[in-house]
């Protein structure tokens, strides 16, 4: 074997010390740059760097004149520096871009849009919000996705909502303000003029698992909105409806829709105020009686009264009961009232809707609807029906009324009111009596309007409509009852308690497992079988020539 | 620079390479979309970015197979002694085989919209979703394209191009997982902003247009390119 | 039309082109002839703007090089030592796909014309992969010639190729002299001769010899070789026999048979074979030697020192 001795010439010394200079260096530069101080590493590397350099100089001085004066050098610097521009320019439009936030939703349910609903809500804000959501870096992904979202808020009040972003495990002590310790949750709350978030009004944004959120966050904002400004009392002294039970007969729904909605809710008793003399707080924006089983007695009624002459609203639900001395019946004085100052009254009578129903003639749905007033607006019969269960036939003075009032839903043609409430209530029995009973079509819900004052009243005669048990029945039953107390509060359509235009709409596909084969078929097999016979067909014929 | 651009074009139609990729790349999807039809029949609304949202990751093995023979092998066989000789500008030439390379992606992407149109023969498919991401994963693979190129410019060996492009993809690639790599949250979003997946999962890929992504992807293929041509000039003065 | 002012090319410590100096004529065919690693292909390389001079400057048709690339480029029709091709493409496409490049304003026309010119016609649809070595040396040819440059530059055109093809090679270039400057490099003395108006030597980077063959032919090689072979004759009968022809300046045993020196412009061949006759032996072959460059080096190199 031969045994080549390992050369070493000046040249190649010079070659390794402008190597071991160059990259030394660059990272110490870099280094320097990264940590801001020099640190014992750093100043090695640089050292290094100057001897290596040094070595080159030394050993290759030729060489070195070369690469400093030479043309290699000053194109490759040039051709680093415009790399680096254009890297910057790149950068520069990037970020204008990405401020300047040109988006288009391609998507068919417009899910980076806003509604039409949340911009009307939006055009409300006038305070500081905060959008404060939680992301571990873990999830970044979704929080780019949502912020494409939150995004459209803050653009769309023109930088009055505003987005943060905590990092839950970054900050622990702030999460644990917020009362969370896992990613994504939600927040809105006002802003405090220093800039802080305002805990007061904080509150949690559910979040959905579809994706969709618009409905959420803007429900949550109009809930900001709102709170602190209606308060709506639920009357418990006539022995209604409880709003907290939680059964088919409660309205615990209703009442969280309305809490959700930003309303506050407290009950009070008007029999209890009459008996103490006292009177309903200045802040009820309405009052909500909700199938009352007693009649008012006068002392009563004066309580409501002198609410209703300074401008309240009242919500009465009022179902025929089948005994003696309850809310509405036979020679109630409650009954006068209404009729001679709001010229509306409830029927001794049950609506039998042979057109309109269920299976039972009792179970009815509101056949025709009448927009005079904002509160069957969106009460569509085909779109939006309203379910009613043992309704009680309501009437209106349509004759030099007292005050404006109207009918919102009414019965079919082919109805009638029942007045044989005994036969009824003993043995289910039903049986149209010319004579006795009150030719259809009737009233199920009316409303009075005094003008002067500001009363509003609604009442229907029906509260089963707004049931656990019975509210999600039917679509319009949820918009009846949001859409009279925002008729009654001025609120009109600022809220909406229902899940009306923030559905996705995209059907799910029905498809055979014979249409699935053939696609299978088709995009597995012969497609790419295509393609290799294409290639077959190019390589023989390339083969031949 | 349309003349090499249309030579590379011929040359993919004229070789049966060229088939045999088209005809893998769609079966790859064509699994995926079928088995995605399956788990959704009945169960959900059809997803439209499901194909895209598969290319963005088989790209970043898929890219360096078309690019890594352009550069490198003109540099091994030494037809870029020629082209380089010849009165075209470096520009062109890699204008030209870049152009060639997602020309030949756009129609094997245009093969997969097959896919689209059974999905509008079967169900009512959200197509703006679909053509969003339809958009991005185009420009998501112009993208990948010209890094692709960059490593074939770099090195004489194919095989070496090809793994330097998956590698620096695989990194560009990363994205989401960028969060679970680094803890700071500030530092992750600024590396998510960096990678290619950052800009086409979160919105593209869920039906959103955002210019800043195009521009995003625009700027990646400029850089790319740019580097790259002065990698082919570097020839010119180098030594 | 080529002009050459000090060029040099060092690769780091090596220098493969030194200092590097000379002109071409329009309508001139100039061989650079040199063995292997003499720097002919970088010089080439250089011309052709493929790389950059260290120092120096190089023009053609009046541009420089480096500075004016893309005007030289257009100028010039370039054959690299192996011939660059796109195997999957055809004859017809490669030549097309050069001349569009190269601006032929009809390629089609012209195209037709070169192939007809470095006869490959009848495989004008064939693809380049089937092609023969030959075969692609002429289309290499072809596409260097396709935009009817000022200037050609090859590199080598007959380098492995079998001798039926070195002709056909030959005969093409030779057709380019009226109108084509060419600059050829080999090294084979005698494909040189036989094409070039003017030969330049090169060794290690540097000419060590310039002018027109037949000059270069007399200061290069003081003298002609022959082979000769003879039967009937044991090989110091042969030797002596051979050594006593007039003219004859050495006698080397080579195989079976003898090389032998004779001195320039005489040729001998008449007295060989009648000298063997006379002596009663049988002459079997007869044919003169075409030296090579490494010889021819060796005697110029060692005699410059």
């Amino acid at each position: 074997m031969k045994n080549d001795p390992i050369i070493i010439t000046r040249n190649q010394i010079g070659q390794w010390g402008s190597y071991i200079g160059g990259v030394g260096l660059l990272l110490g530069l870099l280094g320097w740059l990264w940590q801001g101080s020099i640190t014992p590493i750093i100043a090695g590397l640089l050292v290094s760097g100057i001897l290596g350099i040094g070595l080159w100089v030394l050993m290759s001085p030729q060489e070195f004149k070369d690469f400093i004066s030479g043309r290699q050098t000053r194109y490759s610097t040039m051709a680093v520096f415009s790399t680096l521009l254009l890297i910057g320019i790149v950068a520069l439009v990037y970020i204008i871009l990405q401020r300047a936030t040109l988006t288009l939703d391609m998507t068919l349910a417009q899910r980076f849009t806003l509604s039409r609903e949340s911009l009307d809500v939006l055009r409300e804000v006038n305070g500081d919000i905060r959008i404060t959501g939680f992301y571990s870096s873990r999830a970044l992904a979704a929080r780019e996705v949502d912020d494409q979202f939150f995004r459209l808020y803050e653009t769309a009040t023109n930088g009055r909502i505003t987005r943060q972003y905590i990092n839950p495990d970054e900050e622990p002590a702030l999460a644990q303000r917020f009362g969370i310790y896992s990613d994504g949750a939600l927040f809105l709350s006002y802003l405090k003029p220093d800039g802080t978030v305002d805990f007061e009004s904080l509150a949690r944004v559910p979040r959905s698992t579809g994706g969709a959120q618009e409905r959420e966050m803007t429900q949550a904002i109009a809930r900001l909105l709102l709170s602190n400004t209606i308060k709506v009392y639920f009357d418990i002294g006539q022995d209604e409806l409880d709003p907290l039970d939680t059964t088919q007969q409660g309205l615990s729904g209703i009442h969280a829709g309305m809490q959700e909605s930003g309303l506050i809710t407290e009950s009070l008793s008007i029999s209890g105020l009459a008996a103490t003399g006292g009177s309903i707080p200045e802040d009820a924006s309405a009052i909500i009686m909700a199938r009352p089983t007693t009649d008012l007695n006068a002392a009563e009624i004066a309580v409501l009264d002198a609410y209703l002459k300074r401008g309240g609203s009242l919500f009465l639900m009022a179902d025929v009961l089948f005994n003696e001395n309850t809310f509405l019946s036979e020679g109630s004085i409650f009954n006068d009232y209404l009729w001679q100052n709001y010229g509306i009254r409830g029927q001794q009578a049950v609506i039998v809707d042979f057109g309109a129903s269920l299976q039972s003639p009792l179970d009815i749905i509101g056949a025709a609807v009448f927009t005079e007033t904002t509160i069957a607006a969106r009460l569509d019969p085909a779109s939006a029906p309203t379910l009613f269960r043992t309704s009680r036939a309501v009437e209106v003075q349509t004759e030099n009324p007292p005050v404006n009032n109207g009918v919102v839903i009414l019965s079919s043609e082919n109805s009638y009111g029942e007045t044989n409430l005994r036969d009824l209530a003993e043995t289910n029995s039903y049986e149209a009596n010319e004579n006795e009973d009150i030719p259809g079509p009737l009233p199920i819900a009316v409303w009075a309007w005094d003008k002067n004052s500001g009363a509003k009243i609604l009442l229907v005669g029906d509260s089963d409509f707004v049931t656990n048990g019975f509210v999600t029945s039917a679509l319009g039953n949820a918009v009846l009852f949001t859409d009279g107390l925002s008729w009654m509060t001025g609120l009109t359509e600022q809220i909406s308690f229902a899940p009306q235009g923030f559905n996705s709409g995209l059907p799910l596909i029905f498809i055979s497992t014979q249409q699935l084969d053939l696609i299978a078929l088709v995009t597995v097999i012969l497609m790419p079988g295509l393609m290799l016979v294409l290639g077959l067909v190019i390589w023989t014929r390339r083969v031949r020539r | 620079m349309w003349i090499i651009f249309r030579r590379e074009v011929g040359q993919y139609f004229a070789s049966p390479v060229a088939y045999l990729i088209a005809a893998g790349f769609l079966v790859l999807t064509a699994l995926i979309f079928n088995n995605d039809l399956t788990v959704s029949a009945t169960v959900k609304p059809a997803s439209p970015s499901v194909v895209p949202a598969f290319l963005s990751f088989a790209l970043v093995f898929f890219a360096p197979l078309l690019t890594m023979r352009m550069l490198a092998e003109e540099s091994r066989e030494g037809t870029l002694e020629l082209l380089l000789t010849a009165p075209v500008t470096d520009s062109a030439i890699v204008l030209g085989k870049f152009l060639g390379a997602w020309f030949y992606y756009t129609m094997l992407l245009a093969l997969t919209l097959v896919y689209q149109v059974i999905l509008v023969s079967v169900t009512q498919p959200d197509l703006g979703h679909a053509i969003s991401a339809y958009i991005g994963i185009w420009l998501y693979g112009g993208a990948t394209i010209a890094v692709g190129l960059l490593f074939s410019a770099l090195t004489e060996n194919q095989v070496i191009a090809a793994f330097l492009a998956t590698a620096a993809l695989l990194i560009l690639w990363l994205g989401g997982l960028a969060g679970q790599i680094v803890a700071n949250l500030d530092l992750a979003r600024m590396l998510y902003t960096l990678t290619l997946q950052g800009h086409f999962t979160s919105s593209f890929a869920v039906g959103l247009l955002r210019v800043e992504d195009a521009a995003y992807y625009a700027g990646m293929m400029a850089i790319m390119l740019f580097i790259t041509i002065r990698i082919v000039e570097s020839h010119r003065w180098r030594g | 039309m080529i002009e050459v002012r000090n060029l040099t090319k060092r690769f780091g410590s090596h220098t493969a082109v030194d200092d590097l100096s000379f002109d071409a004529q329009p309508g001139e065919i100039v061989g650079i002839l040199g063995p292997n690693g003499a720097g002919k292909t970088t010089t080439m390389r250089m011309l052709t703007g493929f790389m950059p001079p260290t120092s120096g400057t190089a023009k053609i048709a009046g541009f420089d090089v480096f500075n004016d690339s893309l005007e030289v480029r257009a100028r010039v029709g370039y054959l690299p030592e192996q011939v660059p091709v796109y195997p999957d493409m055809t004859v017809r496409g490669y030549v097309t796909f050069w001349a569009e490049l190269r601006g032929v304003r009809k390629p089609h026309a012209r195209v037709d014309e070169v192939i007809e010119r470095v006869q490959l016609t009848d495989r004008r649809n064939s693809l380049i992969r089937n092609l023969s070595k030959g075969m692609r040396q002429r289309l290499g040819l072809a596409q260097a010639i396709v935009h009817d440059p000022q200037v050609i530059i090859l590199d080598e055109p007959t380098i492995g190729i079998d001798p039926q093809q070195v002709i056909e090679v030959r005969e093409t270039v030779r057709q380019f002299r009226t109108k084509h400057t060419v600059l050829f490099s080999t090294h084979i003395l005698s494909e040189a001769e036989q094409i070039c108006d003017r030969v330049l030597i090169i060794h290690q980077g540097r000419i060590v010899a310039e002018g027109a063959p037949a000059t270069l032919r007399q200061q290069l090689q003081p003298g002609a070789h022959l082979y000769v072979l003879i039967g009937g004759a044991d090989e110091a009968q042969a030797r002596n026999l051979l050594e006593h022809i007039p003219g004859v300046q050495s006698v080397q045993a080579q195989g079976e048979g003898f090389t032998i020196r004779t001195q320039p412009d005489v040729d001998i061949r008449a007295e060989v074979s009648e000298s063997v006759m006379r002596a009663g032996f049988a002459l079997l072959e007869l044919r003169p030697v075409a030296m090579t460059l490494e010889d021819i080096f060796l005697d110029i190199v060692g005699r410059k020192t």
